[in-house]
C-alpha cells in the first residue's frame, strides 16, 4: 500500500510529454514519450478451515485491499537523464512476498537496476517440532515469524563499451520472533526468541571486453551482524520444559532468562574471470574466487531455577555464562576450462576445478553457578576450544563432442573427483572429536542430441560414478544418473513434450547398506489453435517415485536399524485460458486450471491448488479482475495439520 | 597459420558468418573471397531489401539491442553495418532471387553448435561464458536461441525478464523440477516471488546444478539466507561439505522445511550412524558418529533433533551446537 499512492500520484503527475520522432537508428525505444502500464487494486477475502498455523506456514495469504501488481514504463523522447523507466511490483498490501524492481538506463551511458522483495517466513508446525504433543500441549518449539528484506542495487556503467565499470550494494536482513528452546542439563525449555540479522554486501568491479579476449575483475567486502535473544522474564512464572520425570527426586524448572548473541563478522573477497580466444579453434575460461569471511561473538547468559551439572550431580538455582568466540574461513576456488576444435565435428572441453575452505575457530567459555548443593559455594567452569574444519574439493573433466551426423551430437566424457575433509576440536573430549574423510570418485559421461527434424528434439544424458571413498552415509557412491527429454511440434497448434530422470545410488560398505533409488516421468503439452488467439490449453503431468533404505544405530542400545523413506507422489497441472471477444474490441479473459499433488509413502499427503481468473474490461482503460483459489492440505499422519481454504480476490486493472 | 588458414575455408562452409569473425576476416568482402573456391560468388543485399519482405520482423529488430548492429552502433566483433539480418542469416542475395527459404539460413535448422558459434561470432568474450563449457545446457546442445529470442523488440526483448516470464521460460523445458513447485513446502517460485535464475546461471557454472554463487565463492543460498553463512565457531561438516541439499529439497518437498525426510531424526540418524573408531578399511570410512546412549528415541522428546541442536547450521558458542 505504501508504494501505490507514490505510484497513482507518479502517474497522475507526469504529463504525457511530447512525442517526438524516434532518434535514428537507435536501438532504444524512443518512439512513446511519457508513461504506459497498468496497476492492479483489489481486495482479498480469504476463509480458512482447519489449522490456520499450517495455513500460514503453507500459502499464508491474508485478507485486505492490496496492490495485487503494477507494471509500468516511462520513456523520455529527449534522453535527457533516462531513456526509459521501468517499474515492476507485486503482492503489496502485507502479502508474505512483496516484490519491486526497477530499471533505468541511458543507452550506452548507464544501466541501472534496482531489486526489492520482503519475503514472510512463518513456520508453526506441531508436528514438526513438539515433542510434548501427544502430551496435549501445542507449544511449537521452532516456530517463527520474521520477514526477510532483501535489496539489490546495481550500477553499471558504460554498458556496451569495452571498459564496463559496475557497481552494486546487496542487503538482506531479517527480523521477527518465535519460540526457540534454551537447552540446560538436562531438560529443554521452550522459551520466545527474538532475530535481528542483516548482510550487507558492497562489491565494484569492471569488465575489460575485446576481441580476443574478456577480463572481469571484481572487488567486495561484506559485513554481517546477527543478534538473537531468547528470554523469559522474572516473575512470569515457572517453566518445567520438556521433561515430565524428576532427575534424583527433584523436578527441573526454569524460572527466569536472558539469554543474547552478539555475532559481526566481515568479509572481503576477490573475483577475476577471463575468456580467451587464443585461435580460431581454442577457447580458454578460467575464474579465481577468493574470500575470507571471519565473525567474533559475544554470548551471555542468566538464568535461574532448579537445575542440574549432570557430569557432576550437582544441583545449581543460578546460571551465569559469558562467551567470546572468532572464526575464519580462508576459501579459495579456481577453475579452467578449454574448448578446442581440431575438426569441424569434434569439440574436445578439458576442464579442473579446486575448492579449498578451511575454518579456523576458537572459543573461551566462563560458566558459574550459584545457588550449588556443594558447600564451597559457587562453582566456575570454564572451557577454552579450537575448532579447524578443513574441506578441499577438486574435479577434473574431459568431454568430447561429436557430430556424428548433421543430426546426431554424440558426447562422451570422463570426469575425476578427489578430496578431502576434516573437522578437529580440540581438546578432545565427548563425541568423537577427530573426524576424517575422503573422497574419490571416477566418472564416465555420455550423452546424446538428437534432432531429425526442427519439430522433433531428444536428448539424453548419462552419468555413471563409482566411488572409493565418501564424506558421508548418504553421498553419492557408486550411482548412476540419466535423463531423456524429448519434444515433438505435432501440428503448429500442438506440441508435446516428455523427460524420464533417473538416479541409482548405493553405498555396499559394511555398516551401510545404502540404496537409493529415485526416478521421475513426466509428460505435457499445449495444445494453442490459431497461436492461442482465441483460446489455448496445456498441462503437464509428473509420477515421481523414491525409495531408499540405510541402516542406522539406534544410540541408545547401538542397535542397528533400517531407515526406509518412501515417496510415491502424481503432480497434474492444467490451465485453460480463454479469450472472449464481446464487442469488437473487448475481450473477456477467461481462466481455469490448478494443480494436484498427491502422494503416499512415508508421509502420505494430498495438496489442492485450483484457480478460476476472469477479466472483464469495462472500458479501454478499465477492467474488472477477479480470482477464485482454492487450497487444500492434508497429511494421513498428521490429520490435525489439515487446512481447506477459499480465496476471492477482486479488484480494477486501469491501463494506459 | 596453416591450421587457420584450413578453418577459414571449412568454417564458412558450415557456420557461415560465425567463422568468419574467428578467422580475422570481419568484412563481408573478405568472406566473398575466402568462400570463392567453394561455392559461387556470395551477394549481401542489406537490410532494407530483408525487410522488404519481413517487415514485421524488421519493424520489431528496429527496437531490438541488436539493431545496434546494423548500424555499427556497437563495440568489438566484425562490422556489419547495414547488413545485421545476414550477420546471423548469411548473404542473402541468393534468396532474394529465388525467393525460398531453402536458400538462405534458418537457424531452426541448423545443430545447436551451429547456432552457438553464431552468436559467439560477438558474444564469445563475455562474462557469461565462463563456466559455459561446463554447464548441462552446453552438454545438451541447448543453443542460445532456445531461450534468447533474437528478433523480439523492447530494451529486454532478448529475453525473458518478468519473474512470470523467467519461470515459464525454464518450465519449457523443465517441466519436472516445475512440478516439485506444486508441493506445500517450497521455494515461493510459482508465485513468481522468486525465479529459477535467483539459484541457477543459465549460462553456466562450475558448481553442481548450474548454482549460483554468491560474495564469489560462497553458495548461492547465501545471498537470502545470511544468517547460515557464518563462519561458525563450531561449524556442522555437513554444511560445509556437502551442502545445504544435503538435508533440504530446494525445490519442493512434502516434508516441512523442505526436509529429504518426514522426521527430524532420520535426516540426522542417516548420517549419525558411525561408531566413533577406526574402521578397517579406511577409503570406506565416513563422518558422523552415533550420539550419546541417553538419546532414547522411544520418548518423545527424543524423536527431533533439532529441538535441542537448534543451531543445526553450524553454533557460535556450542560444540554440540545446542545454542
Amino acid at each position: 500500500m505504501r508504494l501505490l499512492l507514490p505510484a497513482l500520484a507518479l502517474a497522475c503527475a507526469l504529463p504525457a510529454l511530447p512525442q517526438e520522432l524516434p532518434a535514428a537508428a537507435s536501438s532504444v525505444p524512443s518512439g512513446e514519450a511519457g508513461i504506459s502500464g497498468f496497476v492492479d487494486l483489489g481486495y482479498r477475502w480469504v476463509g480458512t478451515g482447519g489449522s490456520f498455523n499450517t495455513y500460514r506456514s503453507v500459502v499464508d495469504l491474508g485478507s485486505g485491499p492490496k496492490l495485487l501488481g503494477t507494471e509500468f514504463t516511462i520513456s523520455d523522447p529527449k534522453h535527457r537523464l533516462f531513456d526509459s523507466v521501468t517499474v515492476r511490483a507485486y503482492n503489496w498490501g502485507d502479502d508474505p512476498y512483496a516484490t519491486l524492481h526497477v530499471d533505468v538506463r541511458r543507452h550506452k551511458l548507464y544501466d541501472f537496476s534496482a531489486d526489492y522483495r520482503n519475503i514472510a517466513y512463518y513456520s508453526n508446525l506441531p508436528s514438526f517440532a513438539d515433542p510434548r504433543l501427544s502430551g496435549g500441549v501445542t507449544l511449537n518449539e521452532q516456530s517463527l515469524d520474521t520477514r526477510q528484506r532483501m535489496g539489490s542495487y546495481q550500477l553499471t556503467l558504460l554498458p556496451e563499451s569495452w571498459l564496463v565499470p559496475y557497481l552494486v550494494y546487496d542487503r538482506n536482513s531479517s527480523t521477527g520472533n518465535g519460540v526457540a528452546t534454551f537447552v540446560s542439563n538436562d531438560d529443554e525449555f521452550p522459551v520466545g526468541s527474538i532475530v535481528t540479522n542483516s548482510t550487507n554486501n558492497y562489491r565494484g568491479g569492471a569488465r575489460i571486453e575485446q576481441r580476443r579476449f574478456h577480463v572481469t575483475l571484481e572487488q567486495g567486502g561484506t559485513t554481517f551482524r546477527d543478534d538473537q535473544q531468547l528470554g523469559m522474564a522474572a516473575g512470569s512464572g515457572t517453566n518445567y520444559g520438556n521433561s515430565f520425570s524428576a532427575v534424583l527426586g527433584q523436578k527441573l524448572d526454569l524460572t527466569s532468562l536472558s539469554q543474547a548473541y552478539r555475532v559481526r563478522g566481515d568479509s572481503i573477497y576477490t573475483k577475476a574471470l577471463l575468456t580467451a580466444n587464443i585461435a580460431s579453434w581454442f577457447d580458454l575460461y578460467g575464474q579465481f574466487l577468493f574470500s575470507q569471511p571471519r565473525s567474533t561473538v559475544n554470548y551471555q547468559q542468566f538464568d535461574s531455577g532448579n537445575q542440574i551439572l549432570l557430569s557432576q550431580l550437582i544441583f545449581y538455582t543460578g546460571e551465569q555464562s559469558i562467551a567470546s568466540a572468532v572464526s575464519k574461513l580462508p576459501h579459495t576456488t579456481g577453475s579452467l576450462g578449454a574448448e578446442l576444435r581440431p575438426f569441424r565435428q569434434l569439440r574436445l572441453l578439458p576442464s579442473w576445478f579446486t575448492d579449498r575452505m578451511h575454518t579456523s575457530s576458537s572459543d573461551v567459555n566462563a560458566q558459574t553457578l550459584t545457588g550449588t548443593s556443594l558447600a564451597s559455594g559457587p562453582a566456575t567452569i570454564n572451557s577454552l576450544l579450537s575448532n579447524k574444519l578443513v574441506n578441499n574439493y577438486n574435479q577434473a573433466e574431459l568431454s568430447a563432442m561429436l557430430e556424428v551426423m548433421p543430426k546426431v551430437t554424440l558426447r562422451a566424457g570422463y570426469r575425476y573427483v578427489w578430496g578431502n575433509a576434516s573437522d578437529v576440536i580440540l581438546p578432545v573430549a565427548e563425541l568423537a572429536a577427530v573426524e576424517t574423510g575422503t573422497v574419490r570418485r571416477n566418472v564416465a559421461l555420455a550423452g546424446i542430441a538428437y534432432r531429425p527434424l526442427t519439430k522433433v528434439s531428444l536428448n539424453a544424458d548419462f552419468e555413471d560414478g563409482v566411488s572409493t571413498g565418501s564424506y558421508f552415509r548418504t553421498s553419492l557412491y557408486n550411482y548412476q544418473k540419466g535423463r531423456v527429454r524429448g519434444r515433438y511440434q505435432v501440428t503448429p497448434s500442438l506440441s508435446l513434450a516428455a523427460s524420464v530422470s533417473v538416479l541409482n545410488n548405493n553405498n555396499p560398505n559394511a555398516g551401510l547398506h545404502y540404496d537409493y533409488l529415485s526416478h521421475q516421468e513426466t509428460a505435457s503439452f499445449l495444445f494453442a489453435p490459431a497461436g492461442g488467439k482465441r483460446w489455448d490449453f496445456q498441462g503437464s503431468y509428473t509420477r515421481s517415485t523414491l525409495r531408499s533404505e540405510i541402516s542406522y544405530l539406534d544410540p541408545a542400545y547401538e542397535r542397528p536399524g533400517i531407515s526406509f523413506y518412501r515417496d510415491n507422489s502424481h503432480v497434474a497441472t492444467g490451465y485453460f485460458d480463454a479469450n472472449l471477444p464481446v464487442q469488437k474490441t473487448r475481450i473477456v479473459k477467461l481462466s481455469l486450471g490448478g494443480s494436484l499433488y498427491m502422494s503416499s509413502g512415508s508421509n502420505p499427503t494430498h495438496f489442492y491448488q485450483p484457480l478460476a481468473r476472469l477479466s472483464m474490461p469495462v472500458n479501454k482503460t478499465l477492467a474488472w479482475v477477479s480470482e477464485w483459489r482454492y487450497y487444500g492440505f492434508e497429511e494421513n499422519f498428521y490429520g490435525y495439520q489439515a487446512f481447506r481454504t477459499q480465496m476471492v480476490t477482486t479488484g480494477m486493472r486501469l491501463t494506459k | 597459420m596453416n591450421r587457420l588458414l584450413a578453418f577459414a575455408i571449412l568454417i564458412p562452409l558450415t557456420a557461415g558468418t560465425a567463422a568468419l569473425a574467428q578467422s580475422g576476416g570481419a568484412q563481408p568482402a573478405k568472406t566473398k573471397k575466402a568462400a570463392a573456391p567453394a561455392a559461387a560468388p556470395v551477394a549481401y543485399v542489406g537490410s532494407e531489401v530483408c525487410g522488404t519482405c519481413h517487415e514485421d520482423v524488421a519493424k520489431d529488430f528496429a527496437r531490438n539491442p541488436h539493431h545496434d548492429v546494423e548500424t555499427g552502433d556497437k563495440h568489438g566483433g566484425p562490422n556489419w553495418t547495414g547488413k545485421a539480418c545476414e550477420s546471423c542469416h548469411g548473404p542473402g542475395g541468393k534468396h532474394v532471387e529465388s525467393l525460398s527459404a531453402a536458400d538462405i539460413r534458418n537457424p531452426l535448422k541448423l545443430t545447436a553448435a551451429q547456432v552457438t558459434s553464431t552468436c559467439l561470432t560477438c558474444h564469445l568474450n563475455r562474462p557469461t561464458q565462463v563456466g559455459r563449457i561446463e554447464s548441462a545446457h552446453a552438454h545438451n546442445s541447448v543453443a542460445c536461441t532456445s531461450c534468447h529470442s533474437v528478433h523480439a523488440h523492447g530494451p529486454n526483448g532478448l529475453v525473458a525478464r518478468k519473474p512470470a516470464e523467467v519461470n515459464a521460460l525454464c518450465a519449457g523445458c523443465h517441466t519436472d523440477v516445475m512440478a516439485r513447485f506444486q508441493l506445500p513446502f517450497k521455494h515461493k517460485v510459482t508465485e513468481n516471488a522468486m525465479t529459477c535464475v535467483d539459484c541457477h546461471n543459465p549460462h553456466g557454472g562450475v558448481k553442481p546444478g548450474q548454482m549460483q554463487m554468491a560474495s564469489a565463492n560462497e553458495p548461492g543460498c547465501m545471498k537470502c539466507h545470511g544468517d547460515k553463512r557464518g563462519p561458525f565457531t563450531f561449524e556442522h561438516a555437513a554444511v560445509r561439505e556437502e551442502g545445504c541439499n544435503g538435508c533440504h529439497e530446494p525445490h519442493g518437498s512434502s516434508n516441512a522445511k523442505m526436509l529429504v525426510r518426514q522426521e527430524v531424526r532420520l535426516v540426522c540418524l542417516e548420517c549419525h550412524a558411525n561408531l566413533p573408531q577406526p574402521q578397517p578399511n579406511a577409503t570406506a570410512r565416513v563422518t558422523g558418529v552415533v550420539p550419546p546412549a541417553f538419546h532414547d528415541l522411544t520418548s518423545a522428546r527424543y524423536r527431533n533433533c533439532t529441538v535441542c541442536h537448534q543451531k543445526i547450521h553450524g553454533s557460535h558458542v556450542d560444540r554440540n551446537l545446542l545454542r
